[in-house]
């Protein structure tokens, strides 16, 4: 009877390390990034604008004013003025410029005609634009805020009914 | 004539020990008896995701993972993507594995912790899968299957505020050094 107690103390005693200590393993993992400051500039629907066809929210958005005429019906949030020689249709945009990790406190915002066009007036934010040279719309953008462009094209009477007119505005937004 | 003798003899019995060291090869042998006792036991290590950025001392218990530059808006290194933007903070994201090994257990699985080593530097936080991490141990997986890479996603959260305005330093490397635990459940 003493074996088998001694025995089962001696069995006990071999158990308890395996139960009272886990196994474990460690590993260390060393993470390293360098951070830096970026700015960013979308396209936004203005409330009293037309709406964007595509691209809303993003760097590369399609404004279409639809048919447009010197007198004749124009769509919403489109507005028009008309002299002797030409009319001009107007609509606002939202750009939103966005900053990270940046003390700057605004930005100058510069637009270039993508194409020549040597027929047409193009503006933007009252500023005329064409594919020159960069023109500056703004030098002291406000960041995280939608600032309303106007985007004005002026077409002269002569212009032949059915002409479509395209080009492509670039925007630069640079941190100051 | 006697010392005449003496020497004859000595050469003669140099000639007998030299003789035998030529013709015998010398050798000798021992015995050693070996014992082991076979522990178990579990072992972590870190392995390259597919998926991921490529880990240095990848296949180690120490490994570095560099993501790089990143930034809430411009490129970002290979295996780095960036799932979330603004407007308070960007989030850049990886996936590496972990892989478990253990022999001569009945364990079935293993639980994962992690914690960094020393406080997050401003303006970052670490997240490995969906946990945050902290100085204190933090569970990421409870049922870790052994002997197989199992990928988890490090998550970088990064304020875009400007540097001394609660964003973190720009243009200089940030590190942090995470310490996982895998324990046999």
């Amino acid at each position: 009877m003493k074996k088998l107690v001694l025995l089962t103390i001696v069995a006990v005693i071999m158990m308890i390390p395996s139960l009272a200590a886990a196994q474990t393993a460690t590993g260390t993992l060393t993470v390293t990034a360098t951070v830096n400051s970026s700015i960013n500039l979308v396209f936004n629907n203005d409330a009293a604008g037309v709406p964007l066809s595509s691209g809303a929210g993003t760097n590369t958005a399609t404004l279409a004013f639809g048919n447009v005429s010197a007198f004749g019906a124009i769509a919403a949030n489109i507005t028009r003025s008309t002299t002797a020689a030409n009319f001009t249709v107007s609509t606002p945009v939202d750009v939103l410029v966005t900053k990270a990790n940046s003390a700057s406190a605004n930005y100058t915002l510069k637009a270039q005609l993508g194409a020549a066009d040597a027929v047409n007036t193009w503006q933007v934010g009252g500023v005329a634009v064409t594919n020159a040279a960069q023109a500056t719309i703004t030098a002291t953008g406000a960041y995280g805020s939608n600032v309303a462009e106007a985007i004005a094209i002026t077409v002269p009477f002569a212009t032949a009914n059915g002409t479509a007119i395209s080009n492509t505005i670039n925007f630069t937004a640079t941190a100051n | 004539m006697v010392n005449r003798y003496n020497a004859l003899r000595n050469l003669a019995l140099m000639a007998l020990l030299l003789s035998g060291a030529a013709l015998f090869a010398q050798t000798a042998t021992g015995t050693i008896n070996a014992t082991l006792v076979n522990k178990s036991g579990i072992a972590l290590v870190f392995d390259t995701d597919a998926g991921g950025v490529a880990l240095g001392a990848s296949g180690t218990s120490t490994a570095t993972l560099n993501f790089g530059t990143i930034s809430a808006f411009g490129p970002l290194s290979a295996g780095v993507t960036r799932p979330s933007v603004g407007p308070v903070t960007f989030t850049v994201q990886t996936i590496f594995d972990v892989n478990v090994i253990e022999g001569g257990l009945t364990s079935a699985n293993y639980t994962l912790t992690a914690n960094l080593a020393a406080a997050a530097p401003t303006g970052i936080s670490y997240k490995i899968d969906a946990v945050s991490l902290t100085t204190a141990a933090q569970t990421i997986q409870t049922n870790g299957a052994y002997n197989a890479d199992t990928a988890h996603n490090l998550g970088l959260v990064v304020s875009m505020s400007a540097p001394g305005a609660g964003g973190p330093a720009v243009g200089s490397p940030i590190s942090a050094t995470i310490n996982f635990t895998a324990t046999a459940n």
